[in-house]
């Protein structure tokens, strides 16, 4: 039988994971409530962003601020472009075909990364950042400063945009453009400015998650391109799509969960399968509460 | 409907949308691979240092290229991602362009085909087909894969191919028409975890990519764990890694401060649990940490850092390059600076393998008189007798035998600022491995090598 002293050492582990899951599940709610859109190009992006900033940076060495401000640059402008571009033509479509469409952009990034950084059975690349050598002990291992950024900015983020819809000019326009886009250009709303912007924040928000998940897992492509989007759709599912909190809250769960049954040797080689089964759980429960709700209407 | 009702039933409708799309993306992740790129120097991968020697060793006229008709060779290896063995058929290649550069063989270029799978059964099946029957392969060299011995054994053995590979699956060591220059990771993990072993430790906790074949491969180590009375414990992991950190910490606390961690993972796989107990500060939280051949590469030591000299123990199935002034070295890393462009990892254990392959297939080709058929082609392979390629331990034969683990004496390297150097000498794997046992009571033990490029 495991006692707490065997998933003492995994709760920070979780908790950094879902931090960067939280930041990319809130970007894509945000980015959706505002524009529409499910942003299946968000670790792709990220993913490039941080093979650029470990380019720039000199080999077996940390990266530093240009490497930062690079990959952020790089996916804020890419993001930005893409909802400035193919936005405005795909918005009287559904939102499978818009969702697939950020899905082809994925795939051509992920071809780009693929060609210009090949991947080798031999060797390969890893980023390292300065903070991962500051840290304290907890649990028997060293929680390293990165792993803490990751959570307190999940948390400074979530609150931050939460506030931002919530009190800001900008952020009411979000919220009406996700009640009724129509009606929203009907009162004066500059709807292409709100999404440029709503672009743009989820853009910079890919650069962030890229850089701390290529520290915090790996800077691999596969990794970066399909396990922060599985994860953090997972989590933005939980929260309906609508739910900046639960989405948080949903991401932080993933994360903890994944790392907690690594000890549980019976179930460990599962555990990739988290995000799946706590989505699919959440989508039984509200699918069964809305039929509850209808029934309770009907009658 | 209500306007109520409409957002509610566009809303499943996205939800829907979405789960459809976590599906589909997920499947792109499965699938990946095959948009996969190839060739193209890892910036990170270490290059050959200057050779010292002249690539017109690779051939019997320097400087002239081979003009006959090509004796077309094929190899099929893995690559997808979190398990790519292609550096083997890309050097293998490499020796081969050498070796029409300087004469060919007996005047003949070899025409080589490295193909490349994603652990895909019919593709595997479909590869040999196609190197046989469209490409006309007389030989079959460098093949690396997680299941391509077991999918096409029956296959080579009825088209009367004698393969000459890196064995990954059983396979490709309990058959007669197959053979490895390499242990595999079976013998290699035996290697590690015999050292670990020889080094008192209390507990072993040995833990490999969650491939096809793993209890084969563990069946090694925790035979001779067993013998030791040590406790083993064994794990495996879904690859690419999702979470090193989770990993390293679940390791070092089953290991315990007076155990070992065995890792069996290719070196980027391991390089990630390895920077993962760094950054947590588990290094030093064991007694020592172990790999099989793969981690032996200079990219792992430079990555790594001074903190796991003298920590991390590498099992070598070839030859530690470091330091080593011998003909076969210099040859290695000549043929990589001039013609290696396509093999991403540079020096290291894959493109290692894919050169005694090709090394070894060379010899064993000049010795064919008359036309090169497959007949003749591998009559030739078939007939290698204490061949010493200075890249092994012992002398290679290929030999009538029901099953083939030729190479089985290993070499122990460890991390020194930067470079993997030699700890420990030749040194045979212990025959408490039943398969070991087995082979050795079949063929016998193999003279130690002491010269290279010669024998039969």
């Amino acid at each position: 039988m495991l006692g707490w002293s065997s998933f003492e050492p995994f709760l920070i582990s979780g908790l950094a994971l879902g931090g960067v899951y939280a930041l990319s599940g809130v970007g894509l709610v945000v980015l959706y409530r505002a524009t529409g859109v499910l942003y299946l190009a968000f670790g792709a992006v990220g993913a490039m962003g941080a093979y650029l900033a470990w380019q720039t940076t000199p080999p077996n060495t940390p990266v530093g601020p240009v490497g930062w401000i690079l990959c952020i640059v790089f996916c804020a402008v890419v993001t930005l472009a893409y909802g400035v571009i193919f936005g405005p033509p795909l918005a009287g479509r559904g939102p499978l075909v818009q969702a697939v469409c950020t899905l082809g952009l994925a795939l051509v990034l992920f071809g780009v990364v693929d060609l210009v950084w090949p991947s080798s059975g031999g060797a390969s690349r890893s980023l390292t950042l300065p903070t991962d050598n500051y840290g304290f002990v907890a649990g028997g291992v060293t929680v390293n400063t990165t792993q803490i950024i990751s959570l307190v900015v999940g948390v400074v983020l979530t609150v931050g945009t939460g506030a931002f819809l919530r009190y800001s000019k900008l952020g009411t326009a979000m919220r009406a453009m996700a009640n009724d886009r129509e009606i929203t250009a009907t009162l004066g709303v500059p709807v292409r400015r709100v999404e440029a912007a709503a672009w743009l924040g989820c853009g910079v928000l890919a650069g962030v998650a890229g850089i701390l998940l290529a520290d915090l897992s790996a800077l691999d492509d596969t990794t970066l391109v399909f396990t922060v989007v599985i994860s953090a759709l997972a989590a933005a599912l939980i929260g309906r799509l609508r739910s900046i909190t639960l989405t948080f809250v949903a991401a932080l769960v993933i994360g903890l969960v994944h790392d907690l049954i690594t000890p549980i040797t019976s179930i460990s080689d599962y555990r990739d399968m988290t995000p799946f089964v706590l989505a699919a759980i959440a989508l039984l429960v509200v699918s069964r509460g809305q039929v509850m709700t209808r029934s309770r209407e009907e009658a | 409907m209500n306007r109520r009702e409409q957002r509610r039933s566009s809303r499943a409708g996205v939800a829907g949308a979405a789960v459809a799309v976590l599906v589909a993306v997920s499947a792109a992740a499965g699938c990946s691979s095959l948009n996969s790129g190839s060739g193209g120097k890892a910036a990170s991968a270490p290059t050959a240092s200057t050779p010292t020697v002249s690539t017109s060793k690779c051939g019997t006229k320097p400087g002239v290229k081979a003009t006959g008709s090509p004796i077309v060779l094929g190899g099929i290896t893995t690559k997808e991602p979190g398990t790519d063995f292609s550096d083997i058929g890309t050097t293998a290649a490499a020796y081969f362009d050498c070796v029409n550069d300087n004469g060919g063989i007996n005047g003949h270029p070899v025409k080589y085909y490295p193909e490349t799978e994603q652990t895909n059964p019919s593709q595997i099946a479909s590869l040999a087909h196609q190197l046989v029957s469209t490409d006309h392969a007389v030989g079959i060299v460098g093949s690396s894969s997680i299941i391509e011995c077991s999918v096409d054994n029956s296959y080579w053995k009825k088209e009367g191919f004698y393969v000459l590979g890196a064995g990954i699956d059983p396979e490709c060591w309990s058959t007669p028409n197959t053979i490895s220059v390499n242990m595999g990771p079976r013998y290699s993990s035996d290697g590690a975890v015999a050292h670990a072993l020889n080094s008192h430790v209390s507990k072993i906790a040995f833990d490999q990519s969650n491939v096809p074949g793993t209890t084969y491969i563990a069946g090694g180590p925790n035979a001779l764990a067993k013998a030791k009375h040590v406790p083993i414990q064994d794990f495996t992991e879904n690859v690419p890694l999702t979470s090193a950190n989770s990993v390293a910490i679940k390791l070092a606390n089953a290991a315990g401060p007076s155990g070992a961690v065995v890792l069996n993972f290719t070196p980027p796989e391991a390089l990630l649990i390895l920077q993962a107990a760094q950054k947590l500060g588990l290094e030093d939280k064991v007694k020592e940490w172990g790999c099989s051949t793969p981690c032996n590469t200079d990219f792992l030591a430079k990555a790594l850092g001074p903190k796991w000299n003298g920590k991390f123990f590498v099992n070598a199935e070839l030859t530690p390059l470091n330091g080593d002034t011998s003909q076969t070295a210099g040859l290695y890393q000549a043929i990589l600076a001039k013609y290696g462009k396509n093999v991403t990892g540079g020096v290291g254990s894959f493109s290692q393998m894919g050169f005694t392959d090709a090394e070894i297939a060379t010899h064993a080709l000049e010795t064919v008189k008359g036309a090169y058929t497959v007949k003749s082609v591998n009559a030739a392979f078939k007939n290698i007798k204490n061949y010493v390629s200075g890249m092994q331990c012992q002398a290679f034969t290929y030999g009538n035998y029901s099953e083939h683990i030729p190479n089985n004496m290993d070499y122990t390297v460890t991390p020194d600022n930067g470079k993997m150097v030699l700890t420990q000498g030749c040194t045979a794997i212990p025959s408490v491995d039943p398969q070991i046992a087995a082979y050795r009571k079949l063929a016998g033990t193999a003279p130690q090598a002491s010269s290279s490029g010669s024998g039969s």
